[in-house]
This record gives C-alpha cells, structure tokens and sequence, in this order.
C-alpha cells in the first residue's frame, strides 16, 4: 500500500511517518507533498491508497485540496493530522469526506485507532 | 440582519482579555502534552521559572476571532535548536540550518497554538507558525504567561493579546507584528 503524507512542515511529516511505523505499518510505501497543491498532484500522480494531510497550509489547505479531489472525482480515503480538532472543524472535514481527524499531538495509539481498518 | 433596536448606540462592548479565557494551568498542560508527544516521552516541562539567555529565539502562531493575539514560545537559540534535534531524533543532519530550526521549533509553536485555539471561544482562524524576535506585547493585562524549563534551560509560553488596551477606536485589524517583529 502507499500512504501519502501532506504537511508543509518536514520535521512534522517525519514526526507522522515515524509514528506510522512505531503503530506497525512499516511496510508501506510513503510518499510525501509539501502543502495541498502538491498532494492534489501527486494523488493523482502516485495513486495512494490513503492520504493523511495537514489543515493549515501555505497554496492549498488540506480542506480544499480534499475538497478538490472529490470534485475531480477522487475518491481517495483521506485523514487530516492537524493541530487543530475543533468539534467544528471535524464536522468540516467529516462533511467534506474526511474519514477522521487526528489532532496533534497524538500517540502511535491514535495512529492505531484511527487507521486500523482503513489499511490493512 | 437588523441590530435589536437596544443595541443601536451602545458603546462597543469590552474585547475578552484572555485571563478571563483560558488559565496559565491549562496552557500549561498544553505545553506539556505537546513536549510529550513531539519530543519525546521522557521529555517533561518543569513549572520553574529562569532567565532567558540573551540570544533568544521565538517560534509563534496568531490566532484571530473573538480573542486576536499570538501564542509564542522564546527560548534561547541554542535550546531551539536542541529541540530541533529532539524533534529529528535520527534524521537530525549533523549540522543544523535555521530553515530546520524555524521548521521545528514553529510546529511546535502551532501543536501549542492550535490547542490553545481549541481551547478559548471560537470561531477563530489559526496563522501559519513564524519564527524570528518575539511580537511586542500590546497590552499587558491581555497575556497569559508560563515559565517553564526544558532539560534545565528556560522556556517562555506567552499567549498574548495583538490589540492595544481599551479605549481605543476600534478600526481595522492591522499586523499585528508591525514593530518588525516578524522574521
């Protein structure tokens, strides 16, 4: 499987994909993007099988970019990783075709709770 | 919308200050819970407060709605960069650049700063973090403050008001850096 990983911060995309693999799933591919324009490319560049991405970014949000790839027709899984989880700001993602939030800080355990099911 | 007729010709009534939002416990625990899960888990906040070295570094994040401020982390340049390796852990390069230390130190300005949002009344919209010389406080009553050290070195939480004391003409929202404070 591949997992794209979305956030302008590199330090905090290594934080995901290192906690990715202390929660198990260390035997897929990663794939990276820098703000939601580059991860609405490279969906549909790379085809991955799930896309966490970040909220609050420079060029694209990872609301809009969401927003875009179901416009586009995309149906790509698709999690934010954000620093923020406002009950409001789940229904935003929920309602825009979110499978879940996870807000940062978050433990391996959150990773678990959050993706077992939607990657094998 | 029409205003209720006994709104019209009020005075504009008094901002919250955010000691009446959120405590410095709260912040606090915020810090703490973020220095857990992105440092490290043996790398506890201790509530001890310390003098800042002369080269300091601060990382923050704005938050505007009905409260609009920054919430800033300063701590000297070379603790910064301590964290940045923590944050690294292995990737760590052997010689750091300030684009690794803004990019560490500022997530973890936005982790504290997207709580502390979480935590006061909203709406409100979060910045992208920014890192250089600290804002200026704009009014002293409008800040909450924590002093706290990490592996022995001081560290300052500042959730801070952008707007000058009441009363003022309410005019447009300015930067709320203008005093060259951003980068």
């Amino acid at each position: 499987m591949k997992i794209l990983v979305a956030d302008d911060s590199r330090v905090m995309r290594q934080i995901v994909i290192r906690t990715l693999r202390q929660a198990g799933y260390d035997d897929h591919d990663i794939v990276e993007a820098e703000d939601g324009r580059d991860a609405y490319d490279k969906v549909h560049a790379e085809n991955p099988d799930l896309v966490l991405s970040d909220w609050n970014m420079p060029n694209m949000s990872g609301l809009e970019c969401l927003q875009a790839l179901r416009s586009a027709g995309s149906a790509v899984p698709f999690g934010f990783v954000t620093s923020e989880g406002s009950a409001e700001m789940r229904d935003k993602a929920s309602a825009a075709g979110a499978l879940f939030l996870i807000a940062k800080p978050f433990t391996e355990e959150t990773f678990r709770e959050n993706l077992d099911g939607v990657i094998a | 919308m029409t205003l209720a007729p006994d709104a019209v010709g009020r005075p504009p009534q008094p901002r919250p200050a955010i000691p009446a939002l959120i405590d410095e416990a709260t912040v606090e625990s915020i810090a703490g819970e973020t220095w857990i899960a992105l440092v490290g888990e043996d790398e506890v906040l201790v509530p001890i407060p310390g003098d800042l070295p002369e080269d300091t570094l601060s990382a923050w994040v704005d938050v505007v709605g009905p409260w609009t401020g920054s919430v800033v982390l300063t701590t000297g340049r070379q603790t910064a960069a301590d964290l940045t390796r923590a944050l690294l852990g292995e990737a760590a390069p052997e010689l750091l650049d300030h684009e690794d230390v803004a990019d560490a130190f500022g997530e973890i300005a936005n982790v504290v700063g997207g709580n502390v949002k979480a935590a006061i009344p909203g709406p409100s919209t979060l910045g992208l973090p920014e890192v250089g010389p600290a804002p200026a406080v704009r009014n002293p009553a409008d800040v909450c403050r924590i002093e706290v050290c990490w592996r022995g070195q001081p560290l300052v939480v500042s959730v801070q008001g952008a707007l000058p004391s009441l009363p003022v003409p309410n005019t447009q929202h300015d930067n709320p850096h203008q005093n060259g404070a951003s980068q």
